[in-house]
């Protein structure tokens, strides 16, 4: 078990990732709820990893094809989750403050993930059992 | 509260990053980044410029089809074309080949094409907005230069 303290710092920023999201949604002066559609990007990025983890290695070696295409479809996901608030600023259903709340969040959500994968989950001990 | 800081050090991080075995890693994330770029991109340009006379609807056949030609790329190994893997695969070394070359040929016709949409639908053409061509000439090139990367930033050899 790794931790209970970096598990409660991942929790402390998980929340403060989704309050900037929310804020970017719900404050007066903004008021539109259509950023909400980037949690499903929150959803789908951890996805391609468990994924490519189940379909097993074959090789021990470092360079596995499953592992490098999780990656890259991670990475898409990640990309997507920014594009999304700033062409909803450019073609005016949200304001920019919203979107710069709105990536802030995003920032923050996604290097929560990426320390859960780095805390918890890397490694070849990575089973089921573990939770 | 005296000497609190004294826990800290400073450039005591071991870095021993092997930079040779995270090169496949940067390769995938950077080939990630170019090609889904690409894609918001066009995706920016077809929401901004939503009508036909703005942007002509057939243009997204470009990135259409060099995503189709990153994908035929991607999906040989080098080691299948050189004949060195373990398995022949659906269609030996001589498919593996014809499908990498048909693979090249699409992506670079459809950077080709993206130029061609620019500069003869666009700029010769003296639309009013020129954007939406920009926006094809550069989600062609992003997704061209991401499938190059993540074809050949990545290394299938690691023991050398």
């Amino acid at each position: 078990m790794a931790g209970i303290k970096a598990l409660v710092g991942l929790s402390f920023s998980g929340a403060l990732g989704l309050t900037f999201l929310l804020l970017g949604c719900a404050l007066e002066q903004f008021g539109v709820y259509w950023p909400l559609f980037v949690l499903i990007f929150y959803i789908l990025s951890p996805l391609p990893h468990f994924i490519a983890c189940r379909c097993g290695d074959d090789t021990d070696s470092s360079s596995n094809a499953c592992r490098e295409l999780a990656l890259f479809l991670t990475t898409g996901i990640v990309i997507s989750a920014f594009g999304l608030p700033i062409i909803l600023a450019r073609k005016a259903v949200i304001y920019w403050g919203a979107c710069g709340l709105v990536m802030a969040g995003n920032a923050v959500i996604f290097l929560t993930i990426l320390g859960f994968f780095l805390i918890f989950g890397g490694g070849d001990d990575f089973s089921w059992e573990q939770w | 509260m005296s000497g609190f800081l004294d826990g800290i050090r400073c450039g005591d991080c071991e870095c021993n990053v092997d930079w040779g075995e995270k090169r496949n890693t940067i390769a995938s994330i950077a080939a990630g980044v170019l090609f889904f770029t690409g894609w918001w991109i066009i995706i920016d340009a077809a929401i901004m410029y939503p009508r036909e006379d703005q942007f002509h609807h057939a243009y997204h056949t470009c990135g259409v089809i060099a995503t189709i030609a990153f994908l035929m790329i991607n999906a040989v190994s080098n080691g299948q074309v050189r004949g060195d893997s373990y398995s022949e695969g659906c269609m030996g070394q001589t498919g593996a080949r014809v499908w990498l070359f048909i693979g090249f040929m699409l992506a670079f016709g459809s950077l080709i094409a993206s130029m061609w949409i620019l500069f003869g639908g666009f700029v010769v053409a003296s639309k009013e907005t020129v954007y939406p061509g920009i926006a094809v000439f550069f989600q062609n090139a992003f997704i061209f230069f991401g499938g190059l990367v993540f074809k050949f930033g990545r290394t299938e050899d690691l023991w050398q």
